[in-house]
């Protein structure tokens, strides 16, 4: 039977692919580019536990993931609003056990405090980087276009005077209504977390005003088009316009810079949380213990360029990226805010008003 | 025939229309700057980066040995199954069975890969198998994903060549299966290779279906290549594209040769028969 002897291999093969390591392994889903791969190597060598590392790039993919059920994922990194708190209302998330994470004392109380919107209590996850929703921008090629433009106020975005000059090097607005309405709101002196049928129309009339002068909504690859300059001016996460900036300089391109608004700026806390049914939730526990340690945070905030929560990190951080207020801003101020994702009926509303405005009319 | 320059034009840009993109691509591979719409130069940086990647060629050596896995396991179910649709005559139920293989062909990606993964998890918990997701359940999903395809391609081929050589070979003495191993699968060969190309870049290509059935440390070429995208795609992924590129370039152009020159042995040993 030579065939048999032929088919053993394919079989070997098939069987490998089930074959499970028998040492310890921890399982991370992170988002993209989002971590020094160094702290991952030197996790291993310190514990023995191996890290099997995967990304995703989108929240819808995450929560796909872990609400089909035993996703096999041991930590999860969901952003605070709307995903993190949508995970705890599904009591899709294991409540942390702080007697396995002595190094929770080095997280900042003040932001710990802001997440307890999403989170009463802090019980089900720990900030692990953070950012605002502000303007990335090409100063020269703005000021180029609109001399004496406001460059530290969301006049820049939503005036039409001021959206209408810069239509020609390229606007970009994040393809995100849950980041953007809540500063559109804020913008009009409205409450951002409004749920009033009035106040959103008031935001699409506003949004509409500037809509002629939107080149794209980027949901991915805004970062690329400031940094190659195929737009100029970018409403998105402080730390993908940080990124975008470092690429610039590396190729030679025009400056690009972040500025969380003068006015106000919205916070976004992005979650280190262990989905209720991870298969090795005490290694879980134990990666969160080793991530909030100073030196680790600020490997990883100098790689990605998000500032964390841990103030003992500070002196450990380059300082382009720590003394730039825009960056790593003072959140003692209260011109940075959070936001509580809407109950389902208004997301509704906002879902449709915000096809028609990525449509244009 | 003398074609005009109109057809000529048209020639020129329907092929520029297929291959100026790839060409493209191959072109800013080897381009050093970071940022892949801005040329300065040439340089082999990024197939060194390419090189130290080990997260871009784990994704790849994963996604070739499961599109092999898979393409080998479809074409072996994929033949049974076209086997039976072309040779068992009009058994009843013939019509619905080949309706309900090719309906596979128009189901969405979407809806096969949430069906699989809703199917897997509930396998996990009623009888413990396939533990967790991987590598395993793609494969697994790959396979029902091309093995329409293959049945298809291998029906099509039977119905084609007819079954004259079977029957002779019945006749002279051989018995059904010595008739399908010696007369059929041969007859077949180039069927089976069609078929398992088509498999193996089905698994190859396929991001919707692997995202769902995929599990903690199992993420696929395509899976990495488009989760990379969120910050702008890196030179990197021009260089790999490009170092696949050569590969499959190379193989198809070693299949077309042995092609040739199994085609030359042949042509002789007929002209003297």
């Amino acid at each position: 039977m030579g065939w048999v002897r032929r088919l053993v291999p394919v079989l070997l093969l098939l069987v490998g692919h089930a074959a499970l390591a028998q040492d310890r392994v921890l399982n991370v889903y992170n988002w993209t580019d989002y971590i020094d791969p160094k702290v991952l190597e030197r996790f291993t060598s310190e514990t023995g536990i191996k890290v099997r590392y995967d990304v995703y790039d989108s929240l819808e993919t995450l929560e796909g993931k872990l609400l089909a059920g035993n996703s096999g994922y041991d930590i999860v990194v969901p952003t605070a609003e709307p995903t993190f708190s949508r995970l705890i209302a599904a009591k899709a998330l294991l409540p942390l056990d702080r007697s396995k994470i002595p190094h929770w004392s080095n997280l900042d109380p003040k932001l710990m405090q802001r997440v307890e919107v999403s989170d009463p209590g802090n019980r089900n996850g720990a900030i692990y980087l953070w950012g605002t929703i502000g303007l990335g921008m090409i100063p020269e090629r703005i000021q180029a276009l609109d001399p004496g433009a406001p460059l530290d106020s969301w006049d820049l975005l939503l005036k039409p005077e001021h959206a209408k000059k810069l239509a020609d090097c390229g606007i970009s607005v994040m393809d995100s209504a849950i980041d953007t309405i809540p500063s559109v709101l804020k913008y009009l002196g409205r409450n951002p977390e409004s749920t009033d049928a009035k106040d959103l129309a008031d935001v699409e009339r506003t949004l509409m005003t500037i809509r002629p002068y939107i080149r794209t909504f980027a949901s991915g690859g805004a970062v690329e088009a400031l940094a190659g300059g195929q737009t100029c001016l970018s409403m998105t996460y402080s730390g993908d316009v940080i990124q975008a900036a470092a690429r610039a300089k590396e190729a030679g391109q025009k400056t690009v810079r972040y500025v969380a608004p003068k006015e106000f700026a919205a916070l976004t806390f992005d979650m280190l949380a262990v989905p209720a049914d991870a298969p090795h939730p005490a290694e879980a526990m134990q990666f969160i213990n080793f991530l909030l340690q100073p030196d680790v945070m600020a490997a990883i905030t100098n790689q990605v360029r998000y500032p964390n929560a841990i103030p003992a990190s500070r002196d450990a951080i380059t300082p382009e990226v720590r003394d730039d207020p825009n960056v790593y801003p003072d959140t003692a101020s209260p011109r940075f805010f959070t936001v509580r994702a809407t109950p389902q009926a208004a997301d509704r509303l906002r879902t449709r008003m915000w096809a028609r405005f990525k449509a244009g009319h | 025939m003398r074609r005009g320059w109109f057809l000529n034009v048209c020639l020129l840009l329907g092929y520029a229309f297929l291959y100026v993109p790839v060409l493209l691509l191959v072109a800013t591979s080897f381009n050093p700057n970071r940022l892949t719409t801005v040329l300065s130069g040439f340089s082999l940086r990024w197939y060194a980066a390419l090189w130290a990647d080990d997260k871009l060629i784990e994704a790849a050596l994963l996604s070739l040995r499961i599109a092999a896995v898979s393409a080998t396991g479809a074409t072996v179910l994929g033949t049974i199954a076209g086997f039976a649709l072309a040779r068992f005559g009009r058994f009843p139920g013939r019509g619905a069975f080949a309706a309900l293989l090719s309906a596979r062909l128009v189901l969405p990606d979407v809806l096969v890969g949430l069906s699989l993964l809703l199917l897997f998890v509930q396998m996990e918990q009623t009888i413990g198998w396939p533990q967790g997701r991987g590598a395993l359940t793609i494969t697994l999903a790959h396979v029902s994903v091309s093995l329409s395809y293959v049945a298809i391609v291998i029906e099509a081929r039977l119905t084609d060549a007819g079954s004259e050589l079977e029957d002779a070979a019945m006749d002279l003495g051989a018995s059904p299966l010595a008739a399908f191993g010696l007369v059929t699968l041969p007859l077949l060969a180039p069927a089976l290779l069609s078929g398992w190309l088509l498999a193996f870049t089905l698994s190859l290509d396929d991001l919707v279906v692997a995202t769902f059935v995929s599990g903690p440390g199992a993420s696929t070429l395509p899976m990495v290549v488009f989760s990379a995208l969120r910050l702008g795609v890196t030179p990197e992924l021009n260089a790999l594209a490009t170092v696949i590129l050569a590969l499959v370039s190379v193989s198809l152009g070693g299949a077309w040769f042995l092609q040739q020159r199994a085609g030359r042995a042949v042509v002789p040993g007929q002209a003297g028969a």
